[in-house]
């Protein structure tokens, strides 16, 4: 399959000017050039096929959206090779923006002051979008997104939820080749993510977008990607699929057991005591609530046989720990031991 | 999977820039409490101009213009400083250098220059239509001595006039390339504005002004932005002078947009988008 983007070594720093905390230290700024540089992105590399589905995800601050600028050929990296379709961003910044959609959540590119249907049928004539594609986009976009009450209302009027909607909708008018897609469900409300996720996966199939995400919501990730690069203050810690994702950290499983009485400390102890035989632990007892976690195949029965011998349980479940789970544990770790299992 | 999409012909590029300007006009409706406070504010500070005048005419009866024919030109001054004043390049753009809302003007497949320059003259030909408004009322005022000097100085006024608004967007789009190092409009466009009050001649003709002032401003834009139109239009510049006006006009108009486009090429290098 063709490559739509191929990254090598990228990076990119910035100068911060240092400024003084305080009134006094407002002002001193004024005079003071020292700065500090930051490094944003570490020397990433990276290629994503023509219709791949992936994810970028990681903390605030870890790079993401630094990419994502220099993938779309807004801002010059400090090193590093990058090409998308084929062509440099920053050097061919026009010729690429035909062929890319772009929806920057907190930057939507709708014309603020008049309706959205404006901004469409502007966007129509600037990208010179054949009839037969505008026909297809625009009315999936309107009856997928709910758009029609909000196509005569000027944009400023919207509220967040509906610009992003109308944003999406503006960003994927031309079916481009690639989209770049920053955190396109902020803001949204929990039908609504749903919504969008679907309509980005049936655009997708039916124009094989290339789709390129970063979010915070790790279900646009689930449900929409089938690849993922965490990236961690600048670095890329893993690339990969999903369940090679699951597959390398989803390796703990836990028992969910609601009491009828709250289990003393005493109690606890000894559970504790029992289970390690087992490899497990407790994980959180919180009055009437109780979380064992395991690591070791088939000892669940084992360590529900001992739970349910110790205490009276109302309630029992048993979980696998899911991606969310997963990359709050990530982030959690300090940096050196971030890729342990 | 869709063929990529091969850049645009330049009928194809021309057809995205029109539809730009009709959506740019459509947006300049949108605040008519701020088009009525402009209009308001700028008929106050003109009337005051016209007092000081009527003051220093009725002291002084030797200028080399008559006051008809100074109020003739503060009122045409003030038509064309409103259509101007309209444009406000610097505090626009760099607005979006601030907030990073540049990056969704870069994303687009057109030319950054050219689609502000429609943006800036789309305001500034709306501020114009309104001062039309203020023109006509001239002309119950002043009678025929507001006819323009001849059918050739309305003609070429008319051209200098819309040379004049893309000086002012040259001047603009060079001054605003400082905002991409100082992530502000505001203090640019108050440098620019200050030297455009003084030297485009918007307070009072050039020839009033003191010989250094005066020869400052011949070596400066700003004249043509204001002066320029109103002096071909009221018959002070003729024949040759006229179109050597318009040529520098012209020129200016030329150069300041190579110059933005040179200085912009080198600012984008080290444009940091602000924020995630």
């Amino acid at each position: 399959m063709e490559t739509a983007l191929h990254v090598e070594n990228l990076a990119k720093s910035y100068k911060r000017r240092i400024r003084k905390p305080g009134l006094l230290g407002a002002f001193q700024s004024m005079f003071s050039a020292k700065t500090e540089e930051l490094k944003a992105v570490k020397g990433i590399s990276f290629s994503i096929k023509r219709g791949e589905r992936v994810g970028l995800i990681g903390e605030n601050g870890a790079g993401k959206s630094t990419t994502l600028k220099m993938l779309t050929g807004i801002i010059v990296p400090t090193s590093g090779n990058l090409e998308v379709l084929g062509v440099v961003p920053w050097k061919e910044r026009r010729k690429l923006a035909l062929n890319i959609g772009v929806v920057f959540g907190q930057r939507p590119q709708l014309l603020w002051d008049i309706p959205v249907q404006e901004t469409f049928r502007l966007l129509k004539a600037m990208y010179h979008i054949p009839d037969e594609v505008y026909q297809i986009t625009y009315k999936e976009a309107v009856r997928r997104l709910g758009l029609e009450p909000l196509l005569r209302t000027p944009v400023r009027l919207l509220s967040l939820g509906q610009r992003m909607r109308c944003d999406l909708a503006a960003a994927l008018l031309h079916a481009p080749a690639v989209a770049f897609l920053d955190e396109p469900t902020i803001g949204l409300d929990l039908t609504v993510k749903e919504q969008v996720r679907e309509y980005i996966r049936d655009m997708q199939k039916q124009f094989g977008t290339t789709l390129l995400i970063t979010t915070h919501d790790l279900k646009d990730i689930t449900e929409v990607c089938d690849r993922l690069l965490l990236l961690d203050k600048g670095t890329l810690l893993f690339d990969g699929s999903l369940k090679a994702f699951e597959k390398r950290f989803a390796n703990e499983s836990r028992i969910v057991a609601e009491l009828h009485q709250p289990a003393t400390p005493a109690s606890i102890k000894k559970l504790s005591a029992e289970i390690k035989r087992h490899g497990g632990r407790v994980a959180i007892s919180d009055g009437h609530r109780l979380i064992l976690e395991y690591r070791k195949e088939g000892a669940a029965p084992a360590l529900t046989q001992i739970l349910l011998k110790r205490y009276k349980v109302a309630d029992l479940t048993l979980e696998k720990t899911d991606i969310e789970t997963i990359v709050t544990k990530i982030y959690r770790k300090p940096i050196a031991d971030k890729m342990k299992p | 999977m869709r063929p990529l999409q091969q850049p645009l012909s330049l009928s194809a590029s021309l057809n995205g820039y029109a539809s730009f300007f009709v959506r740019c006009m459509k947006a300049s409706f949108a605040y008519r409490a701020t088009v009525i406070t402009n209009l308001a504010t700028t008929a106050i500070f003109y009337a005051i101009t016209i007092m000081v005048w009527r003051q220093v005419y009725s002291q002084n009866s030797n200028l080399t213009i008559s006051s008809s024919q100074m109020f003739i030109y503060l009122l045409l001054a003030g038509c064309g400083n409103y259509a101007l004043g309209g444009m406000v390049v610097e505090f626009r753009i760099g607005n979006r250098i601030r907030t990073g809302l540049i990056a969704t003007d870069l994303l687009k497949p057109v030319d950054f220059q050219i689609s502000q320059g429609i943006q800036a003259l789309s305001d500034g030909l709306f501020n114009g239509s309104l001062s039309i408004v203020v023109f006509l009322l001239g002309f119950c005022v002043f009678k025929e001595q507001m006819f323009p000097a001849s059918l050739q100085a309305l003609g070429l006024s008319i051209l200098s006039f819309l040379l004049g608004l893309v000086v002012m967007y040259g001047i603009g789009f060079v001054f605003v390339q400082g905002a991409f190092y100082t992530y502000s409009g505001y203090g640019i466009f108050a440098a620019r504005n200050a030297l455009q009050g003084t030297f485009s001649g918007v307070f009072a003709p050039l020839s009033f002004y003191p010989p250094v002032l005066k020869t400052v401003a011949e070596w400066l834009p700003y004249r043509h932005t204001i002066y320029t139109p109103i002096s071909i239009y009221m018959g002070w510049a003729k024949d040759n002078d006229a179109y050597s006006l318009i040529l520098q006009q012209a020129a200016w108009a030329v150069g300041l947009l190579l110059l933005g486009r040179f200085l912009m090429k080198y600012a984008l290098k080290q444009l940091e988008i602000q924020g995630g």
